[in-house]
């Protein structure tokens, strides 16, 4: 797991990458139901799971969602959350569009996941954050160096627009480079993504 | 910043005193001006006499008419100046005038006083160029050693710096100058023309609230000036626009007045220009700006290139309108520093030239 | 680094970053510093390079706030433009328009104009150095270029082929010298390249004016910081040539030929 402080928003970060995930549809069960029961009873609940749920395969590289986690903390500083929480907000980071809807459905846990990434965004005191994912999430906690060997390159040409840009042209055939350039990419439209047009 | 070699000053004292005529009518202003240049090096202005074509609010000066005014005005002026300065057209050494740029029609109106006045006496001529006339003037006023010129008025925007014997032009309008777009916007909304749109404008800006959203169009070291003053133009027909509003209205409605277009159009356009120029001096290194041209009186536009300037511990140089606005004298003095090396132009050659970039005088009197 | 300023609570995020970042220049624009964005205990710690666009007094405090985030936003889309059409630039790590900020990819290496050496008269950086990471110019043009294991004639072609595929996407640099053209240095990891940095001032044209404009700016450049480069500068057209094709260098080549008699720009109007 990693885990580092970001004391300008005076947070701590912590990223897990898990395999062998069995409950992904449990999981998002639980993120629907927690969503929708009233508060105070639903507190308890919504705080359990108070985490960003994100598909790995639409990962290119840990720097991805470095970025995307970034730019969800510099809007949630600027009161300018799209989405209700910051842990939301990096799923939104991570789309291209402003469609919530879609963010959630392209790069939110769903039912076929056998692998996740788990995020929280947490205030520099919280304890045992690897323990509160273990009782969430069924799966082997693995490094995150291992997010390459996950990375579904075709569908994040897909969701990015890259298909057909002259710079895949010059780099086709290697493949060592094309991935490298398709994640600068990548992450830069994440970066950028408040002020595309 | 690379050391530079002290070189020596091509312009050496004068072994005795030495007079110049000079004589301005590129636009609307008729100037006639004497000045000396003493045995110590010293300049001084004996006379500086001006007369100014002011047409009705709402209209331009045409080339026709200007010159007519000219040609009207000349020999007044001129006698005004002598008399002023007390020396006779004997004691003058050269008779100096605006070769370009400027509106054809108006300067070879002043060109001909020139050329008549030179067979009458039998005095050499020295046609000069009007902005280098601005740059020389403002530099002995002002005392500024090596600044950064940003050149402003009704026919020209540049920023200059001068590089071995040149008034290098490092920036410039791409279209229109900035006294052009604020005299034609005052134009628009009406202003008197007495004593100038330019002064009327900075006036109603003075009481200008609102800062509207213009387009700011800055090149790397250039600005374009024709769209701002088309969007400027365009608020005098949004629904919100008050040509005359009453008291009501500016405490409560949300309205758009003259005063806050004039504003916005300053704030904007003066921003626009304190950028070029800050540009001009990071590139070069110099701490040191000069304003000159007739929007150089602005104040406002002073007081922004003096934060600008302050924040790098910096200095603004500018004058006040005897100088900024055209006149005779800046032509005598860039005219007789000319004179001086050994420059003199020809009765054949002493033709206008409407077109006359800055860069292409030889600054001879300059190491 | 300097050590982490305690957190002031009203304090912008971004500008406490940057209080905790090493400086690296002041422009007449912004203030650029190296910075880490992301702290990591695994790895070691990627830097980035931080454009700070500071508030300008002089100016009305909307139009200031206004001009800023629209010029951080141009910037960005400007090197996303490159980044998709293959322009080797500075990937974008971190954006906050707000505060004026932009957080790109570092570049660890050299300037094209420390490569060639200059000590001619200085009309190219307008940045003053602030900290003793100097390129020092007294190595001779080859044996600075030899680690890079390329001949300057290559570097020329280099450069001619990115401003190229820069033109070919309409991206006009507004700016091009030999300071804004890195070398990074080689690693076994990664190709050498040539990358553009700044864009500062660019903008998007289609029109070969701009093109022939930002040609004219670079050739300028060379001549004033590099004497006697007008060997190399003819290496750079060649490049630009073949990329563009001939029909393009055609027409971008004549208006060139025009720009240069003009000399700096259209004749005045009195």
């Amino acid at each position: 797991m990693d885990s580092y402080q970001l004391p300008q928003f005076n947070r701590d970060i912590h990223i897990a990458l898990l395999k062998n995930v069995s409950n992904a549809s449990q999981i998002r069960s639980r993120i629907i139901i927690a969503a929708s029961i009233p508060s105070p009873q639903g507190d308890a609940e919504r705080e359990a799971i108070n985490f960003a749920f994100i598909d790995p395969r639409l990962l290119t590289s840990a720097l991805h969602i470095k970025t995307a986690i970034y730019q969800a903390l510099l809007n949630e500083h600027q009161a300018s959350l799209r989405t209700k929480s910051v842990h939301s907000e990096i799923l939104w980071a991570l789309n291209p569009n402003n469609n919530i809807t879609e963010a959630i459905r392209r790069f939110g846990v769903s039912d076929s996941c056998t692998s996740l990434l788990i995020v929280r965004i947490s205030s520099p005191d919280l304890n045992d954050v690897e323990a509160k994912i273990k009782s969430i999430v069924s799966g082997d906690i693995v490094p995150l160096s291992q997010l390459e060997t996950l990375t579904d390159w075709a569908t994040i040409k897909k969701y990015y627009k890259l298909n057909g840009e002259p710079v895949l042209e010059e780099v086709a055939g290697d493949t060592q480079r094309e991935r490298a350039v398709l994640d600068n990419i990548v992450v830069s439209s994440v970066a950028m993504k408040t002020v595309m047009q | 910043m690379p050391g530079r070699l002290r070189k020596s000053n091509p312009l050496k004292k004068p072994d005795r005193p030495y007079y110049a005529l000079g004589l301005e009518g590129s636009a609307n202003k008729l100037g006639a001006g004497i000045i000396k240049h003493a045995e110590d090096g010293s300049s001084s202005v004996l006379s500086n006499v001006r007369h100014t074509y002011i047409t009705p609010p709402g209209e331009g000066f045409l080339p026709r008419d200007t010159a007519q005014h000219h040609r009207e005005w000349a020999l007044k002026v001129i006698k005004d100046a002598l008399k002023q300065a007390g020396i006779a057209m004997r004691d003058i050494d050269c008779i100096c005038y605006t070769k370009g740029p400027g509106m054809g029609a108006p300067l070879v109106s002043v060109a001909l006083v020139a050329r008549t006045l030179s067979l009458l006496f039998n005095k050499p001529l020295v046609g000069v160029n009007h902005c280098v006339g601005h740059i020389e003037m403002g530099r002995e006023i002002t005392g500024a050693q090596n600044p950064v010129v940003l050149y402003v008025s009704g026919g020209n925007t540049q920023v200059i710096a001068y590089s071995r014997q040149c008034y290098r032009i490092f920036g410039e309008t791409l279209d229109i100058a900035v006294g052009n777009c604020l005299d034609r916007f005052a134009r628009v909304i009406n202003l008197s023309n007495d004593p100038s749109p330019g002064y009327n404008i900075e006036q109603e800006a003075k009481k200008g609230k609102r800062l509207l959203p213009l387009p700011y169009s800055t090149k790397g070291m250039d600005l374009s000036l024709s769209g701002i003053l088309t969007a400027t133009e365009a608020y005098t027909t949004d629904k919100r626009f008050r040509i005359d509003p009453t008291t009501d209205e500016l405490n409560g409605e949300d309205i758009i007045t003259p005063a806050d277009l004039c504003f916005s159009l300053q704030e904007t356009v003066f921003a626009m220009l304190v950028e070029i120029t800050e540009r001009a001096m990071a590139h070069i290194g110099s701490k040191e700006v000069l304003i000159v041209g007739g929007v150089g009186c602005n104040e406002r536009l002073q007081e922004m290139m003096g934060v600008m300037a302050s924040e790098r511990n910096g200095q603004v140089f500018a004058t006040d309108e005897r100088f900024c606005i055209d006149n005779g004298i800046m032509i005598a003095q860039a005219g007789l520093l000319s004179y001086r090396m050994g420059y003199t132009t020809p009765l054949v050659e002493s033709t206008c030239t409407q077109r006359f970039r800055t860069d292409e005088v030889h600054v001879a009197w300059r190491a | 680094m300097s050590p982490t300023t305690p957190l002031n609570p009203t304090s912008p995020p971004t500008l406490t970053l940057i209080s905790n970042s090493t400086p690296v220049a002041q422009g007449a624009e912004a203030k650029v510093y190296k910075s880490i964005l992301h702290p990591s205990r695994e790895g070691s710690p990627v830097s980035i390079f931080v454009k700070y666009r500071f508030t300008k007094q002089y100016r009305h405090p909307t139009l200031d706030t206004n001009l800023t985030r629209a010029r951080v936003a141009g910037e960005a889309r400007a090197l996303m433009k490159c980044l998709r059409s293959g322009v080797n630039v500075p990937g974008i790590r971190m954006v906050d328009a707000s505060e004026g900020v932009l957080g790109t990819e570092w570049i660890e290496g050299k300037s094209v104009r420390a490569l060639l050496g200059g000590g001619a008269d200085d009309e190219g950086d307008d940045d003053e150095l602030l900290e003793d990471g100097q390129d020092t110019q007294e190595l001779l043009e080859e044996d600075t270029l030899k680690p890079f294991g390329l001949s300057q004639d290559t570097l020329m072609s280099m450069i001619g082929t990115e401003i190229a595929k820069m033109h070919l996407a309409d991206v006009i640099h507004g700016d091009l010298t030999t300071s804004n053209m890195m070398l990074p240095f080689p690693s076994p990891s990664h190709l050498t390249l040539l990358y553009l940095v700044d864009f500062g001032l660019s903008f998007t044209s289609p029109l070969t004016e701009d093109k022939a404009v930002d040609l004219y700016v670079l050739e300028r450049a060379f001549s004033s910081t590099h004497p006697d480069s007008s060997a190399l500068f003819a290496r750079v057209l060649d490049a630009y040539a073949k990329r563009v094709g001939e029909k393009e260098w055609g027409v971008v080549g004549r208006r060139l030929d025009d720009v240069r008699l003009r000399g700096r720009k259209r004749s005045m109007v009195g």
